[in-house]
């Protein structure tokens, strides 16, 4: 037997599942303070159903097996395809536009090149059925929030344009094959093999010479007039208008501070239709967060709709927040409720729901014990305080580094509901 | 985010070495001695931090994010494709990687292969896909070290290797029937450090491409 597990697939232990739980549940929150509803799609999907979604590559990667009625199913890869799904079919009655939110692990047959999973988990937010700035500058905004919300204390937010990628390929005058060969270049990231490609045409335009200084298309509100003067295209020239929109509507959310607008942000190109974007936080080598416009998923569902939304990945983050300088705290158990006889017993067990009423942290003993080794067992629990019930009037009350004190088991839940240690 | 922060660079052992620490030195980002490099494996600049690592481990320490940029032969990154940006040729160390098979073999070109090659490599990716790409079956052995030695006593029926001068070949009695790739010294970085600490990364990268152009 396997008491590790099947490799890819790990268990968490307290403190690092007490981190992520909390992460999701401050991202949640976020979420539905923005009035997000929260919906919970199955594990498993129809393969038909992630057929019309998923790309070649996202498709091969699943787990894929039939049901005993000889259906293929497979476990689901992300969660975006579900919730368009779900939009489409049971919500097809509700009003656009929808907010919805969802959290839950995922799965890949292969494992990430970081951190070596195969199941992982995401939180994600979707607004589907609103187009235009306003939206797309409303989930950046959630994004940033969200990030802000898990403790990541240094972040940014980079924003750039899947049309003006598309215009600029449009523009470029090359062979079709070329150009096919252009885009593999670029979904590599390989800049030397695209710069041998380009070489070797004799038509060079302004286009040209944008797609050689693709990574280097960052900055601020300067980049766009930059790249003004170098377009000739209506598509890139649109994605640039609308780029500014969102840009001054970010500073208006609040957080001009951390966008920085990237042109040259490669994404998948086939999905993503308009606005993109991606969060990085400090001292990781990889976007935490990754989202952006896609209008054409709904229609492939039968309900036609503009749509945008995000993916936060939880194990990053909670990775990003247990390496911090100063990991977040987490609440630890607050009173170890220890006791000896059948006179302790009952006043033990109330002092304990007396507490958890209050909100804190209790655990009562299992066993009878002597106040010595309820004092080792104190240790044993790590909690804050030591109660122990001997007897139905008074209990022994120790706090770290200070003297046991005997109280009447009410006086010792006030003191420390107040925050009196 | 702020600018001027220390970039680190993850720099190959090997073959790659010398000229690496020339390209530094050209550069002026960082002159670094061979015995220097010799006694430590991470070595701290004004500017940079050089992290001395085997050839095959640069592309792990650049998408990770330990290091910010990273010098690594073409033919390494065949072998472990990742998320970092490729974004200069250096124009050094460069060679090829071909099929050898010995002297004495019948087999040349594709027309002559058998049904079933077996090849022994330290490239299986590159050599799968390349056979794949030929409709060509293949049997790639894996080997670690000494792979010339693998056809003269009847493991393979040839291999593929990387070769800049052919010596080695030679003195083996193989000869080159097909290059696969030719490979240069490419200069790698990581995606993050690309976006959040743009302008420290992006002064690196021009320097180090500007002492390329001049030296190749």
């Amino acid at each position: 037997m396997q008491l590790g597990g099947v490799p890819g697939f790990r268990d968490l232990l307290p403190l690092e599942a007490e981190i992520l739980r909390e992460a999701q549940e401050s991202l949640l929150a976020e979420m539905r303070r923005w009035g997000y509803r929260h919906v919970i799609t199955p594990l498993v999907e129809a393969m038909d159903v992630l057929d019309l979604g998923l790309g070649v590559e996202q498709r091969r990667r699943l787990f894929k097996f039939t049901d005993g009625r000889g259906d293929v199913v497979a476990l689901v890869g992300e969660r975006t395809v579900p919730v368009a799904r779900l939009v489409a079919g049971k919500l097809r009655t509700a009003a656009l536009p929808l907010r919805l939110c969802y959290a839950g692990p995922v799965v890949s047959t292969e494992e990430s090149r970081f951190q070596h999973r195969r199941e992982t988990y995401q939180v994600g937010a979707e607004l589907i059925g609103a187009s235009g700035s306003v939206a797309d500058a409303e989930v950046i905004a959630l994004a940033a929030k969200c990030m802000e919300a898990t403790g990541i204390r240094r972040y940014q937010i980079d924003v750039g344009h899947a049309e003006f990628f598309h215009g600029i390929m449009d523009a470029v005058r090359l062979p079709e094959d070329v150009k096919a060969a252009v885009r593999t270049a670029l979904g590599a990231r390989d800049f030397v093999g695209l710069e041998a490609l380009l070489e070797d045409t004799p038509l060079r335009s302004a286009e040209h010479e944008l797609l050689l200084r693709f990574p280097a298309l960052r900055g601020g509100l300067e980049i766009l007039d930059a790249a003004a003067g170098l377009v000739r295209n209506e598509r890139s020239e649109k994605a640039l208008a609308q780029l500014r929109e969102v840009y001054d509507l970010l500073t208006d959310h609040g957080i001009g501070d951390v966008v920085i607008l990237d042109l040259g942000a490669i994404r998948d190109f086939d999905y993503y239709t308009g606005v993109i974007f991606e969060g990085y936080g400090p001292d990781l080598g990889r976007p935490v967060a990754q989202g952006g416009r896609y209008d054409g998923l709904l229609a492939r569902f039968g309900r036609a709709a503009p749509a945008t939304g995000f993916v936060v990945q939880l194990d990053l983050v909670s990775e990003m927040l247990t390496r911090a300088a100063r990991p977040p705290e987490l609440p630890r158990v607050d009173a170890a409720i220890a006791w000896r006889g059948a006179a302790g017993l009952p006043g033990a067990l109330r002092v304990g729901s007396t507490l958890r009423l209050f909100g804190m942290r209790a655990v009562v003993d299992t066993e009878s014990r002597s106040q010595e080794a309820a004092r080792n067992w104190w240790e044993a629990v790590g909690a804050a305080n030591l109660i122990y019930c001997a007897d139905g009037s008074t209990v022994t009350w120790s706090a770290r580094g200070q003297r046991a004190r005997r109280l009447p088991p009410e006086q010792v839940a006030a003191r420390l509901a107040g925050g009196i240690a | 985010m702020t600018t001027q922060e220390t970039v680190s660079i993850a720099i190959p052992t090997g073959v790659l070495l010398d000229g690496a620490r020339g390209l530094l030195a050209t550069s002026g980002l960082a002159a670094l001695s061979a015995e220097e490099l010799g006694r430590q494996l991470l070595v701290e600049r004004e500017r940079v931090r050089v992290i001395i690592v085997r050839p095959t481990d640069v592309p792990a320490y650049v998408d990770y994010g330990a290091a910010d940029l990273g010098i690594v032969g073409k033919d390494i990154l065949w072998e472990t494709p990742g998320s970092h940006y490729e974004l200069v040729d250096l124009h050094f160390g460069g060679c090829r990687l071909v099929l050898a098979v010995p002297n004495a073999s019948a087999l040349d070109g594709p027309q002559t292969w058998p049904p079933l090659m077996r090849v022994a490599t330290k490239y299986p990716r590159t050599a799968n896909a390349w056979f794949e790409a030929r409709g060509q079956a293949v049997e790639i052995v894996r080997l670690h070290g000494s792979v010339e030695l693998a056809p003269q006593v009847g493991l393979v029926d040839g291999i593929v290797d990387l070769t800049a001068s052919g010596r080695t070949l030679r003195e083996n009695g193989l000869r080159v029937t097909a290059v696969l790739g030719s490979s240069t010294a490419r200069l790698i970085a990581n995606q993050a450090s690309l976006k959040t600490r743009t302008a420290s990364v992006q002064s690196v990268v021009s320097r180090l491409r500007e002492a390329s152009n001049h030296a190749g």
